[in-house]
């Protein structure tokens, strides 16, 4: 589903954010990318939905060589793949419905269709009834709810969560994680990138450490080691 | 797909103006106060010109023809004078009314009418006022009459007299168009600055908007889109709000402007009115066009996600 072979991802003048990373992560896996601030795992989630290059290497996702993509063909990238990030990233002046719409709207698909799909999204996060609210009428991890529903409206094969319980409480954090535990259920592909031992240790499944740009650790049922 | 499409960037068009209500308006009044400049300065030009129009209109040539001159004779001045290009009217001052002008001119000085009294003969000879297209022309019309066969039948002509006036006359006009191009220029920069600038700010104020759509997978067609119609909406309602405006600036003026001139020559709604498409269209459509212009390049900073 998502391979990484011999990645390397250099920023001027002389950074090097990754080090000939090899990565396998096959479908329906939930793996952890663990490590400190600074090591590189949210450069590999960038590299993941092309919002950086590598510098050498190769990277395939689904299937997709898209170590050279093209401009043109990262938003069709981005459409089969659910992104969550720590700062949740919704739309300030759209509604929840519309926040969630948003992803269908950029495809195409139709009002109906639209219509359709998005109060069940949103009632799997248990938003239903807040779906005219504005994100900051909301509490943090309910505008993480949301984000995760804008992620998963399109039904796509792989959701990459980066640090998504970066700004949230212990509560709503394990809320969060039950819920992409959940999705993973569903047969999505989960990496969660994060820095977060409590929340690591507690999933119970694939770890993969970064150290320094590098892969130090890949473990089946792993624990947070650093 | 394409109806879709259309009809969802329109709506976000409208979502995007309305909910940044405050965003939109201070958007408009900035371009709206643009519009009213630009127009400021043509009314200044359009004022300007008609006043040296009035002034250029005063002026003409007399030529003083001897005594003895017959009327035949005169009327065939006339007639050359009147084959010139350059001249726009002849008007013939007959002995007569050159006398009953002297009169009218002097009838409150009883010496100069007892003089006239005890002339048994009209001392004045006949006149011809001649007025040309542009004032640059009269040394021409001159010439030519100098240098025809008419030369010895004048006394005299008031072109030296003149000469200077007229020169000032011209030389002022061509300050002021000079004066005039200079300031429509360094205005139209300073229009094309501020609508540039301020489409940028309201560009800005959205960039990490434009990078969430980005990373959801929106090409930059459906992003950029509302942006680019939300400019030519911003370019219609500040025409939509200053054209009012100005016309009552027209209004307000008019009669302060009548006043001066001393007469209705000057009238700008007039020639608003006349040109009221070549203006306000033009200007319009300019306004649009680099709204959109400004905001697809300060869009294009903000979609390289």
């Amino acid at each position: 589903m998502i391979i990484f072979r011999n990645v390397v991802k250099t920023y001027p003048p002389n950074t090097i954010a990754l080090k000939n990373i090899n990565l396998h992560i096959k479908p329906k896996e939930f793996v952890s990318i663990v490590g400190r601030s600074g090591t590189g795992k949210t450069t590999m989630a960038k590299i993941m939905i092309a919002e950086e290059r590598p510098t050498k290497g190769r990277v395939i996702i689904g299937g997709w060589d898209i170590t050279n993509i093209k401009s043109n063909e990262v938003p069709v990238l981005r459409r089969q793949i659910g992104v969550v990030f720590q700062d949740f990233k919704l739309l300030p002046k759209k509604t929840i419905f519309e926040n969630v719409a948003f992803a269908l709207e950029v495809s195409g698909q139709t009002r109906a269709h639209i219509h359709g799909i998005v109060p069940q999204v949103l009632k799997i996060v248990d938003l239903a009834d807040k779906e005219q609210r504005y994100p900051l009428q909301l509490s943090g991890g309910e505008q993480q709810r949301v984000a995760i529903a804008r992620a998963l409206v399109h039904r796509p094969k792989i959701l990459i969560a980066d640090e998504p319980t970066g700004n949230l409480d212990s509560y709503n954090t394990k809320g969060i994680i039950d819920l992409l535990l959940k999705i993973n259920e569903f047969g999505t592909t989960v990496v969660l990138v994060t820095h977060n031992r409590e929340v690591v240790n507690a999933i119970q499944r694939r770890v993969i450490t970064v150290e320094n740009g590098e892969i130090v650790s890949d473990q089946r049922i792993g624990k947070y080691i650093i | 797909m394409v109806f879709a499409s259309l009809s969802r960037i329109l709506l976000f068009t409208w979502q995007s103006f309305w909910r940044n209500f405050w965003l939109s308006l201070v958007t408009i009044t900035v371009i709206g106060l643009t519009f009213i400049s630009i127009n400021f300065l043509i009314i200044m030009n359009v004022a300007t010109d008609s006043a040296l129009k009035i002034v250029r209109q005063k002026v003409d040539v007399s030529i003083y023809f001897k005594n003895d001159t017959g009327e035949t004779k005169i009327q065939e001045v006339q007639t050359f004078l009147s084959s010139l290009t350059q001249v726009d009217s002849v008007r013939l001052i007959t002995q007569n009314e050159a006398l009953e002008s002297f009169r009218q001119l002097h009838k409150d000085d009883p010496v100069i009418i007892q003089s006239l009294e005890e002339l048994s003969t009209n001392p004045l000879g006949s006149t011809l006022v001649v007025k040309a297209k542009d004032t640059n022309e009269y040394a021409a019309i001159i010439a030519a009459l100098e240098g025809s066969e008419f030369n010895d039948l004048i006394l005299r002509k008031n072109f030296d007299d003149h000469k200077t006036y007229i020169e000032q006359i011209n030389s002022f006009a061509a300050n002021i168009r000079l004066v005039g191009i200079i300031s429509t220029v360094v205005f139209s920069v300073i229009a094309l600055l501020i609508v540039f600038n301020t489409i940028r700010v309201a560009v800005y104020t959205h960039r990490r908007e434009i990078g969430i759509m980005k990373l959801v997978g929106a090409t930059n067609w459906f992003i950029s889109s509302p942006f680019l119609l939300e400019s030519v909406l911003y370019g219609l309602l500040s025409a939509l709000v200053a054209v009012p405006l100005i016309y009552l600036m027209l209004n307000f003026s008019q009669p302060y402007l009548n006043a001066f001139f001393q007469s209705g020559e000057v009238n700008l709604v007039g020639y608003f009115n006349k040109n009221f498409w070549k203006i306000f269209g033009l200007e319009t459509l300019a306004i649009i066009t680099l709204s959109m212009l400004s905001s697809a390049v300060a869009i294009r900073r903000y979609l390289k996600v």
